[in-house]
């Protein structure tokens, strides 16, 4: 940015350079000139004496100036008297003179030539100055006018960079207050939810209370219907159940003998057994005949023993149940089984 | 409780009133709830199935002793266990980590053995491990270690070791044999005492003799022998220190000395004279010498021993007409009869905890061990090899050994005490006979 900037003041340096050395140059042309022209014009300037020019017209003098006239025709009697007289004189004279006036003549057009020649010289210089102090104006003015523009362009990039300043300052202060803005909004909009969500939950409360209040009092109306039904209904099932109970408990039995021919199977009672010990096993079933668990309740006080109960237990992958849900409901999801070896080999 | 007052007593009569209500209720309240409750009162009636995974080994081990194949022998000797052929194995794991339980439980197996043995500058160390396949738990986890000439001791240890996780029952597989062989024939017959590991290996000689040895017997720390030799032409007790070979004789009365047997205290000698005419039970107490007469009964009293508490005696008589097995509670006491319908029953040796007593029993013409239970009077025949004979229990009484014969010859065979398996020793030159288990030793 700097090295341009530099860059750039170089190149208007160079730029001026040349404009001043040229006016420069051009203004001491035009003094040497007009110095030159100075002494040369002076004597030329010289006025003539007027009335060699009056006088010495032909006698069919041109329509002289009005001036002329008059002071002519006055003095033209007197001499017209004295003319006649002098004529002869005069005539030598005026022949001698008019030679003279015709040498005259002749070094007047060439003085006057010279005058015309020196008049356009001058023109020319003048022409030549003002076109150079045109130009040298024209110059200053382009000069002022780079300067100017340099000036304005300056005035302007620092005008911009103002603008641009104020610019961004104006948008972050936008943006502040866009976000302060937001957030607001933001801020509103929770409150707002969270007043939603107070009255949805209040509207809820108050619904279940609703619900509640009316289960209760349809609970009491069926409650009461229930009552007089289910009272029917006991004792009706109170007949199959004992009926069914007797069936259950068959079941229950012969399922109960498969599960202690496995049992006795599966355990072998260590050498450290004795008829008096009894380990009592708590074991919970899964429907399918699978183990669930099996807890220690009541200890053989021997470990080897207690050992072996659980771990006979513990062997058969399935124990056989029931397939009438109730059935193994009742009796099998969870028994005891009690190891007590009665007969040690 | 006797001096207290009248009041005091009514006081805790109410109390046991209150207590007896209590006892009521809760037995109305839980036959109320009426759980199922299943009794099982037998178990199975085979060995239990282990599986013995052959150790890992890690360094140079003595060439031929497979510690694993040592201990898998002892827990099949005990006739208690069925170690799984190792072929049938799916995964050979020497750690916790790499016992699958799953697939041993496929195999039908209860307990998984698995160990790794370590050479540690000529000393063998094993760590092994014990699981219950069905609970899936580790119920034993140790290190051991022996001098690489000794791995065979270091085997029945993880054999007791292993036995006792299982069964509660310390076991019985690093104690001592002692029994006699016969070589030759006439003039040129040998008698050896032996002293042997339990499967009969590393069997040492302790005493040779032209004449024959008989009933050896143990001395409760495992430390001497008592037998009976013929060495001088005529039989005498003789009392044998195993550690340093020295003898000294413990009867030499004129006639019949035999059948020596140790007090469970170490402190006396059961034998049987005929000093004063009769073959009688004696007593003989070592440290001072002394000899008490414990029976007196016209008929051949012998063979007597110890019950498991050193309080009665069970010995033999033919005072019925016949051998039969007599028990008296205490020396000098009355002895009252316990064996019947045979004609033959000789030799108790009861076990070590007071239920049992095992005798040489004929039947048929033939004779095996037989068990009885003291509580219940119940005979068991435990052999049916037909000439057995010389029964001696394990020291933790699940074992028997005894002596039979096999293709005319006479063998020792290892039997469970309940009658399972059956294990005979490798035999060794000639006859072998009058075998006795020693104890326990630690």
């Amino acid at each position: 940015m700097k090295g341009h900037e530099r860059d750039t003041v170089n190149k208007e340096n160079v730029s001026l350079k040349s404009p001043v050395a040229l006016s420069l140059g051009l203004h001491l042309m035009i003094v040497v000139v007009a110095l030159a022209g100075w002494s040369w014009t002076n004597p030329v300037q010289e006025p003539e004496p007027r009335s060699i020019s009056a006088r010495l017209i032909s006698p069919e003098p041109k329509p002289s100036p009005v001036v002329d006239e008059k002071d002519q025709r006055d003095e033209a009697e007197k001499r017209e008297q004295a003319a006649e007289k002098q004529r002869q004189k005069d005539e030598a004279e005026r022949k001698k003179a008019q030679q003279e006036a015709e040498r005259k003549a002749a070094e007047k057009a060439a003085q006057e030539k010279a005058r015309k020649l020196e008049q356009e010289r001058k023109q020319q210089e003048a022409k030549a100055r003002e076109k150079a102090e045109q130009q040298a104006r024209a110059k200053e003015a382009a000069r002022k006018k780079a300067e100017a523009e340099a000036k304005e362009r300056e005035r302007q990039k620092a005008e911009q960079e103002r603008k641009r300043q104020e610019e961004a300052k104006r948008k972050a202060e936008e943006e502040k207050k866009r976000q302060e803005e937001r957030r607001r909004a933001e801020e509103a909009e929770r409150k707002r939810k969270e007043e939603q969500a107070r009255k949805e939950a209040e509207r809820k409360r108050k619904e279940a209370e609703r619900r509640l209040r009316e289960q209760q009092l349809n609970a009491l109306a069926e409650e009461a219907e229930q009552a007089r039904e289910s009272e029917a209904r006991r004792q009706r099932e109170a007949a199959a159940a004992r009926a069914r109970e007797a069936q259950m408990l068959t079941d229950s039995e012969k399922y109960q003998a498969l599960i202690r021919d496995r049992l006795a199977q599966a355990w072998y009672p260590p050498a450290s057994a004795t008829e008096n010990m009894v380990a009592r096993l708590q074991i919970t079933l899964l429907p399918t005949g699978e183990l669930q668990s099996v807890s220690l309740v009541s200890s053989s006080g021997n470990t080897a023993f207690d050992n072996s109960a659980l771990s006979a237990v513990r062997s058969l992958n399935r124990y056989p149940v029931p397939g009438d849900r109730d059935t193994f409901e009742r009796y099998f999801r969870q028994f005891t089984i009690e190891f007590n070896p009665k007969r040690l080999r | 409780m006797h001096k207290s007052n009248n009041s005091r007593h009514g006081l805790a009569k109410r109390h046991l009133t209150a207590i007896g209500w209590l006892l009521v209720m809760c037995f109305v309240a839980s036959s109320a709830r009426a759980e199922l409750l299943i009794r099982i009162t037998e178990g199975a009636n085979s060995a239990i199935p282990v599986a013995v995974v052959p150790f890992a080994e890690s360094g140079a081990m003595p060439a031929g002793d497979k510690v694993s194949s040592i201990v898998q022998a002892d827990l099949t000797m005990s006739g208690e266990f069925k170690p799984l052929d190792p072929s049938k194995m799916l995964s050979l794991p020497s750690e916790r980590s790499e016992v699958y339980f799953r697939d041993w439980r496929m195999l039908g197996q209860r307990y998984v053995l698995v160990g790794q043995l370590t050479n540690n500058s000529g000393k063998i160390e094993a760590r092994y491990e014990l699981f219950d396949v069905n609970r899936e738990q580790r119920i034993l986890g140790e290190t051991a270690a022996a001098p690489a000439g000794n791995v065979r001791s270091l085997a029945h240890h993880i054999s007791d070791r292993v036995y006792e996780a299982i069964t509660g029952e310390p076991g019985a597989f690093s104690t001592k044999l002692a029994y006699v062989t016969l070589s030759g024939s006439g003039k040129n017959s040998v008698y050896r005492l032996h002293v042997s590991d339990i499967d009969g290996q590393r069997s040492k000689v302790r005493l040779e003799s032209d004449e024959p040895i008989l009933s050896p017997s143990w001395s409760p720390d495992g430390k001497k022998l008592a037998y009976v030799s013929f060495e001088t032409g005529k039989p005498a007790i003789y009392i044998h220190e195993l550690a340093t070979g020295k003898r000294t004789k413990a009867a030499d009365f004129p006639g019949l000395n035999s059948a020596p047997a140790w007090s469970p205290d170490g402190q006396s000698l059961l034998m049987t004279l005929s000093k004063d005419g009769n073959a009688e039970v004696y007593e003989k107490n070592l440290a001072s010498g002394r000899i008490t007469k414990l029976t007196n009964h016209w008929a051949i009293d012998t063979e007597a021993a110890w019950d498991h508490a050193g309080k009665g005696v069970f010995f033999t008589s033919d005072r019925s007409g016949g051998p039969q097995i007599y028990y008296m509670e205490r020396p000098g006491a009355e002895a009252r009869r316990l064996t019947f319908g045979s004609r033959y029953n000789a030799r108790p040796r009861p076990d070590s905890k007071g239920e049992y007593v095992y005798y040489v029993h004929q039947r048929d013409r033939s004779f095996h061990i037989a068990r009885r239970n003291l509580k219940t009077d119940e005979e068991f025949i435990v052999t049916r090899t037909g000439t057995d004979e010389s029964p001696s229990v394990s020291p933790n009484g699940r074992m028997l050994i005894y002596a039979t014969e096999q293709g005319g010859k006479g063998v020792l065979t290892v039997v469970s005490a309940d009658g399972g398996a059956a294990y005979s020793l490798p035999a060794s030159e000639g006859e072998v006979r009058e075998p006795a288990w020693g104890p326990i030793t630690r």
